[in-house]
């Protein structure tokens, strides 16, 4: 089970480039999807949904042509949008239902046992009966992945689904994501490090509808391994920091400002070393200063 | 004003003014408004279209015409001000940028007045395109300039004033506000839909004593514009500005305060916080957070099924979620009740003519009940259609469910079936209704058959193909709001295409040749081409149907290049086979259809039938003197064919050369489309000219036939229904119901009758202005009768054959009935001379028979119309008592009434023999004879009184020659009526005459003539003769008026040509009215006149004997109108009743008349005394509205008690 995207390209009517030349090969599992908002992700989440067309390029789900056997494609796919509605009149256990059978369920038997499983499993079985209208964020995505999950989906694509939950929720979120099967490709979009942190085995990194990386978390994390140092600036000396350290990021640390550099060594006694985590390594890879470590995406595909 | 308010006003202007939409909305409007001014002013050839208040001498830019055509662009506007003034708050909350503005410092009123005064203004400016583009057309050079009178600008903008503008404050205020407060753009539909109901109950009052309050009740005026412009003459709409007085003003003044009082409520409940339609939902549904890790559990194994049984489910999911959507909806129930008031109003307008209502049979409230219900199924339709297809995106969904793997198809089907099912619903609802309506008025036949068969078959048909026109329209468009307003533009599109001239229905989606239910022969011949004309629709629906499927939007891809790329994708091979075989059921079902009204039949647009008409003149109108010999006697052989609808006419006339000089060719006058099966003229003669296309045909006799001579001429014509056509022609022929009358026979010479009549369309045919008819004088054209133009009286017999179960009928008395080869045949011969004017009617009867001092009655009718007969007996009965005493012998011993389908509505009077249409009497329900007008007795009078008025004395054919036929009859039907029901009654009655006089001549488009030049005026010779006839009699008294109407009878009866004419009444009318009243014979007469009189005020006082002292204020005018309208005051002493009534009893208006005497009565304001015995109550000046009154209402003024000094 592979899915293999390859040259994929997409701009939008408008001008906008969407997707540039984008080639990835995601294995079963977790994979993260990384980028600032804007950077292609949603649709190449939609292409890869079949709810979008490519310009260029090719997807494939092992032997399956993504772009041209969309229902093929549907049948075995799972899909949260990254934003999404329902109907608010109707109930969730009686909305699942509706999908279960649009996903072709349709014993009777079959189909309710998996409705009341996949609502215990989205902890909403005790809500079930009540209006989807008034279902909170967190209760609503987690009533779209019950619906992402009907019918043992081999591909499941997750759209920015962390986006606006409070942490609590997010937490609840993340750990049903992680129960998803390790049997399928899962594909999660987001644009917060700590989501892939948690839960991805591999990922990419994408800006500008370009592949900045595609690698392995930890393996990135290592190659950062006495890389990263860290100081903390007034914020009036941050342009002059900037000018002459390779600055990747900048946080404000009760009232004073943090800086992380980048260099293969301690540029002076005033940085410390730092641990490297996988915010470093988006940072470094999307200031563009780390040259090192962004591994050509092509490179990394083949 | 606050800054604040003025700010945000001019933002909210300045924002719709930038936009495009707002200039789209411009030009459209001005299109349609320019459009129509071009259409009705002759623009378009083949066009002949006219507003209220335009053609004939009314300028098409007079400002009653152009108040009308203001008013209707002004209705497309609606749409743009539901998008406008309901965006106007709406937008804050779609783009969630409410918040912003709340927290900004300014108040509610600012905000709320700021943003409706700045799309007001802005919609103000869209509908300032109307005028415009109607001032625009104007000036184009290619419009017919005679129809174009002077360019006055305020009668562009007084309409826009006064007219559009309040309704823009009102509608726009409806739509801001409901949208404001429910948050809803769909609450705007339902808004517009009950103002659309309050327009449509105004509009559907068809009784006077409704009209007043109807033109208070319609929220957009136009009712009360009507009913200020109804009578006014040509004269008047070309000069004329809508007064803003009475009840116009009133209804602004009602209407803009509603405005007002909408805008307050929803100031009032607008809440400047959080939107308020989620409080509730969060109220209802704080969600139990239950803080449990989510459990692994292992999903139990669900085998998904593909192809044919799960997209069955999937179907049947998709159209249970959908239906539910939309009936649970809570503006559809909104809609839906709306549509249920209107039912229940409508089910009490029921068949109403004259005020009396009819029995409900079923097709009277399929069709009342159906015909209003519809509106709101296509707003249903419409709406939802849309709604339906952007469900999934409404709601934000369309990503969940375009990922399943279900194929558009099923999506599709099940929308459209969930749709249909919601049609099925409410057709379901107004068989309940019809059902309801017709127990609740004491109905019980209940005909579910033919409910059956009209709800869910004919009426459904039509639905299910607009419902699949709206959806493709939808999914095609991909834009809600434009695929609402492309929807409303088909709908309008489809009333104009016919008179752009695409009149066949194979061009117009879902088009058939009409269908009309007559109890007497059902659907009759409209079933086989509606079955026709719907399959070759359902074939193009097939095809849409394909369409949409191909073009269905699922995933994010919806710019047009994409959607083909994906289209073609999803071209299939069973999308394919598909396609291409609903292309072949086109063709072949279009081709059927097409050789059948277009080869086997013709297919005659109007343009070309003018063009015919036009070319039949200019070959033929050289021979309009040459002479031709009369018909001398008559006998038919007549073989209807009921069930074939087919008749073969053999016949014999014997024709006489009665003019002087010797005549060597017959011009002879055939049907078009008859098969002529044998000519022969019993002597040789050569044909030389057969024109079929113009039925025109001259035979040249080897031997001329000498004056006094005369010749047998035998024929044999076949006229034969083949296929069906597009629009059904012949209703003369039917399997249950023939009427076919002389006007099918064989004719000599040309007849001017069928010269194009309507100067505008001469006009655009190059023809001459068509003059006027011969004056009274004109001894040379009183030779023919205006009933039959080549023949005096004659003699007749007619054997008919029909289909054994029917009872055919002609004029004469049966010598022989028999049965032969499973046919019924009749013999009829009549015994005494009658004009050339004869019917033939064949259908399955019942016959009700009495007798009158040895006259037979009988009345045929259908068995289930039984109602009136006895109504009808005793108007014959009554009508004969009278005429024979009054008049003279009636020269028949028979009389005959003969029901036929309701194809035309009106009764005839044949040589003792009355065919009268199923549509006037012999449904209606008289149930108090006291308060209903009893019409089927009436009708029957007039009826019977034409056997003396037309068939003993008829006039020659020039002017006032229906002043003879038709005016006497009305008087002696109204005499017969007075003295069965009374005069108040006629009073009643005479409301109407006044009320069709006074509005037909606002609709002359030639002259209107005095009575005795009347040329076959309707509203002339019934209505102002029957106000006329009734005060004579009054003034000169009956016996004085009957006994001059007797000599006049007797001098003329059966006269041989030349005929009398109206000039030779009126002398005996002359010689029986005394000098002192002549002036008010010229007056009713000679003139058109018109009286003003009014009682300003009536005060009583009681006198020491008990009586009364009324005094009358009372102001007395009289009015001479030229034949446009034009008036001029006149001096006035003329006797005029002064009536004094006592107070009424029970539920009457008037109590009993206490004084009624006639006055002398100066024009001016003047002061009037009498005296009576009793209490006064009411009191005025021609109490009875015997003269010819605009105002009648004001002649009488309630009594008060005078101040005592």
């Amino acid at each position: 089970m592979e899915l293999r995207i390859r040259k994929l390209s997409k701009t939008y009517a408008n001008g906008v480039v969407a997707l540039d030349d984008v080639s990835l090969t995601i294995p079963r599992g977790m994979f993260g999807l990384l980028g600032p908002n804007g950077a292609g992700k949603s649709t190449l989440m939609r292409t890869l949904a079949t709810l979008q067309e490519a310009d260029s390029g090719t997807v494939h789900l092992d032997e399956l042509d993504v772009l041209r056997e969309k229902d093929r494609v549907r049948r075995s796919l799972g899909y949260l949008p990254q934003e999404f509605g329902v109907y608010p009149k109707v109930s969730a256990e009686d909305l699942l239902d509706h999908f279960a059978i649009l996903k072709g369920i349709t014993a009777r038997k079959q189909r309710h046992d998996l409705v009341h499983a996949l609502l215990h499993q989205t902890n909403l079985f005790d809500a079930r009966r009540k209006s989807l209208g008034g279902y909170s964020g967190g209760m609503k995505q987690r009533f779209g992945i019950a619906v992402a999950l009907l019918g043992d989906p081999k591909l499941i694509i997750v759209d920015e689904p962390t986006a606006g939950l409070d942490p609590a929720e997010r937490v609840r979120f993340l750990n049903l994501l992680g129960e998803l099967g390790e049997n399928s490709v899962v594909i999660l979009s987001t644009h917060i490090v700590e989501d892939v942190a948690e839960l991805c085995s591999r990922m990419a990194i994408i800006k500008d509808g370009r592949i900045l990386l595609e690698a392995e978390p930890l393996t990135a994390i290592a190659r950062l391994d006495g890389r990263i140092w860290k100081k903390i600036i007034d914020r009036a000396s941050l342009p002059e920091h900037e000018a002459r350290y390779r600055v990747i990021s900048s946080r404000m640390l009760v009232g004073r400002t943090v800086v992380h550099v980048y260099d293969e060594t301690q540029p002076d006694p005033s940085f410390v070393p730092v641990e490297p985590d996988l915010k470093d390594v988006y940072f470094a890879t999307m200031s563009g200063v780390a040259e090192g470590v962004a591994v050509p995406a092509e490179e990394f595909a083949l | 004003m606050s800054r604040t308010l003025f700010a945000i006003a001019r933002f909210e202007l300045r924002y719709h003014l930038h936009r495009i939409s707002t200039w789209v909305y411009f030009a459209m409007l001005f299109a349609v408004a320019f459009l129509i001014m071009c259409t009705i002013a002759g623009a378009f050839a083949s066009v002949n279209a006219a507003v209220a208040g335009s053609g004939g001498n009314v300028f098409v830019n007079s400002p009653r015409s152009l108040l009308a055509q203001v008013m209707s662009v002004s209705f497309f506007g609606f749409i743009v001000t539901a998008a406008l003034l309901g965006n106007a708050v709406y937008r804050d909350f779609e783009t969630g940028a409410y918040p912003l503005f709340f927290t900004a410092p300014l108040s509610k009123l600012d905000y709320l007045a700021g943003r409706f005064s700045g799309a007001l203004a802005a919609n103000a400016v869209i509908l300032l395109s109307i005028p415009l583009g109607l001032l625009a057309a104007t000036a184009m050079p290619f419009l017919d300039a005679e129809r174009i009178g002077p360019i006055r600008l305020a009668a562009y903008f007084q309409p826009y004033l006064v007219g559009v503008l309040p309704n823009l404050v009102l509608t726009g205020a409806v739509f801001f506000v409901l949208a404001a407060l429910t948050r809803q753009m769909l609450a705007n539909y339902v808004g517009g839909v009950l103002l659309l109901v309050a327009y449509l109950v105004a509009g559907s009052a068809q009784d006077i004593e409704d009209q007043l309050f109807a033109a208070l009740v319609d929220p957009f005026g136009m009712s009360a514009m009507d009913h200020v412009t109804r009578y006014w003459t040509a004269a008047e709409q070309n000069t004329l500005l809508l007064p803003m007085t009475g009840v116009v003003l009133w209804n602004r003044l009602i209407w803009g305060a509603v405005a007002l009082l909408v805008l307050g409520v929803g100031l009032w409940r607008f809440q400047f916080a959080h939107a308020a339609r989620e409080r509730g939902r969060q109220a209802r549904t704080e969600a139990p957070e239950i803080e449990v890790e989510p459990r692994s559990v292992a999903l139990p194994a669900a085998t998904p099924q593909y192809g044919g049984r799960a997209w069955l489910q999937q179907y049947l999911a998709i159209v249970r979620s959908s239906f539910r959507g939309i009936i649970l909806n809570r503006y559809f129930v909104a809609i839906l009740g709306a549509g249920l008031i209107f039912l229940v109003m409508a089910a009490d307008q029921v068949g109403k003519l004259f005020g009396t209502t009819t029995w409900p049979v079923t097709y009277s409230v399929i069709e009342l009940l159906g015909g209003m219900f519809s509106i709101f199924v296509l707003v249903i339709i419409t709406f939802y259609g849309g709604e339906l297809i952007w469900r999934e995106r409404d709601s934000r969904i369309d990503q969940l469910v375009d990922a399943t793997p279900v194929p558009n198809a099923v999506r599709y089907l099940a929308k459209l079936s969930a749709l249909i099912g919601v049609v099925v619903m409410l057709q379901a609802v107004l068989l309940v209704a019809g059902i309801v309506t017709q127990t609740a008025k004491g109905y019980y036949t209940f005909e579910f058959g033919q409910y059956a068969q009209t709800l869910f078959g004919f009426n459904l048909a039509d639905f299910v193909l607009l419902c699949i026109l709206i959806t493709l329209i939808h999914v095609l468009v991909n834009n809600k709001y434009m695929g609402h307003l492309i929807a409303v533009l088909y709908f309008v599109g489809t009333i104009f295409a016919v008179q752009l001239g695409l009149d066949h229905s194979l061009y117009l989606f879902g088009g058939d040749a009409g269908l009309v239910y007559s109890d007497m022969n059902r659907y009759g011949p409209y079933v086989e081409p509606f079955v026709w004309f719907k399959a070759y629709w359902a074939a193009w629906a097939l095809l849409l149907a394909f369409a949409s499927n191909l073009l269905w939007i699922r995933g994010r891809e919806t710019g047009a290049g994409w959607r083909l790329r994906l289209a073609r994708s999803r071209c299939s091979p069973p999308v394919l086979t598909g396609s291409l075989l609903a292309c072949t059921l086109i063709l072949g079902l279009g081709g059927f259809v097409f050789y059948n009204t277009s080869v086997r039949n013709e297919h005659t647009s109007a343009i070309e039938a003018e063009r015919r008409r036009a070319e039949y003149e200019r070959l033929y109108k050289r021979f309009e003197g040459a002479a031709q010999p009369r018909i001398a006697s008559v006998s038919l052989e007549v073989d209807v064919y009921p069930e074939e609808r087919d008749v073969y006419a053999r016949g014999e006339y014997r024709l006489e050369n009665r003019s002087g000089e010797a005549i060597d060719s017959l011009h002879l006058l055939l049907p078009r489309q008859v098969e002529i099966e044998s000519i022969d003229f019993g002597r040789p003669a050569e044909a030389v000219l057969e024109d079929e296309e113009r039925g025109y045909y001259i035979h040249r006799l080897a031997e001329p036939l000498s004056p006094g001579e005369s010749l047998d001429f035998r024929f044999g014509l076949a006229y034969l229904t083949e296929g069906f056509e597009s629009a059904i022609s012949n209703l003369r022929v039917v399997e249950n119901g023939t009427f076919i009358t002389s006007e099918m026979m064989p004719h000599f010479g040309y007849s001017p009758d069928a010269e194009l009549q309507d100067d505008e369309i001469r006009r655009k045919h190059d023809l001459a202005p068509r003059g006027e008819m011969p004056g009274a004088d004109d001894v040379e054209a009183r030779r023919n009768n205006p009933l039959s133009g080549d023949a005096d009286w004659i003699e007749f017999d007619a054997t008919i054959s029909t289909a054994e179960d029917q009872i055919a009928v002609a004029p004469g008395y049966l010598q022989r009935e028999w049965v032969e080869d499973g046919r019924r045949h009749f013999h009829y011969v009549m015994d005494s001379p009658m004009l050339a004017f004869y019917s033939i009617l064949s259908a399955r009867y019942e016959v009700r028979r009495d007798e009158w001092n040895g006259v037979a009655i009988e009345i045929y009718h259908h068995p289930s119309h039984g109602y009136n007969v006895e109504r009808m007996i005793e108007g014959v009965k009554k009508s004969l008592d009278y005429y024979t005493a009054e008049f003279g012998p009636y020269q028949h011993r028979q009389v005959r009434i003969l029901e036929f389908p309701r194809y035309q509505s009106f009764a005839q009077s044949f040589p003792n023999t009355i065919p009268y249409s199923e549509a006037i009497g012999f449904i209606a329900r008289i149930e108090v004879p006291e308060e209903d007008i009893d019409y089927p007795f009436y009708v029957t009078a007039h009826e019977v009184a034409h056997q003396w008025w037309g068939h003993q004395t008829v006039g020659g054919a020039v002017q006032g020659a229906t002043f003879i036929i038709e005016t006497l009859s009305q008087y002696s039907a109204l005499m017969v009526m007075e003295r069965e029901y009374g005069r108040d009654q006629i009073k009643r009655f005479l409301r109407y005459e006044l009320e069709s006089y006074l509005t037909g001549r606002a609709f002359e488009r030639r002259k209107e003539r005095p009575l005795l030049e009347v040329e076959n005026q309707s509203y002339i010779h019934y209505n102002k003769g029957s106000l006329v006839m009734y005060a004579l009699r009054d003034y000169i008294g009956e016996d004085r008026l009957n006994a001059a109407l007797r000599s006049f009878l007797e001098e003329t009866r059966f006269q041989q040509p030349p005929y009398t004419s109206a000039l030779e009444l009126y002398e005996h009318l002359q010689a029986a009215t005394p000098d002192s009243l002549r002036y008010m014979l010229a007056d009713l007469f000679e003139e058109i006149t018109l009286y003003e009189n009014r009682t300003h005020e009536a005060r009583s006082e009681a006198l020491p004997d008990g009586r009364y002292r009324v005094r009358l204020e009372l102001e007395g005018g009289k009015v001479r109108a030229d034949s446009l309208g034009n008036e001029t005051r006149i001096p006035m002493n003329d006797l005029v009743d002064i009536g004094v009534y006592g107070p009424a009893t029970g539920g009457a208006t008037d109590g009993p008349l206490l004084f009624l005497e006639k006055r002398r009565i100066r024009d001016g304001r003047q002061t009037v005394e009498v005296v009576v015995t009793a209490e006064p109550a009411r009191a005025g000046i021609d109490p009875l509205n015997k003269l010819i009154d605009r105002q009648p209402t004001d002649n009488v003024a309630t009594v008060r008690a005078a101040d005592r000094p």
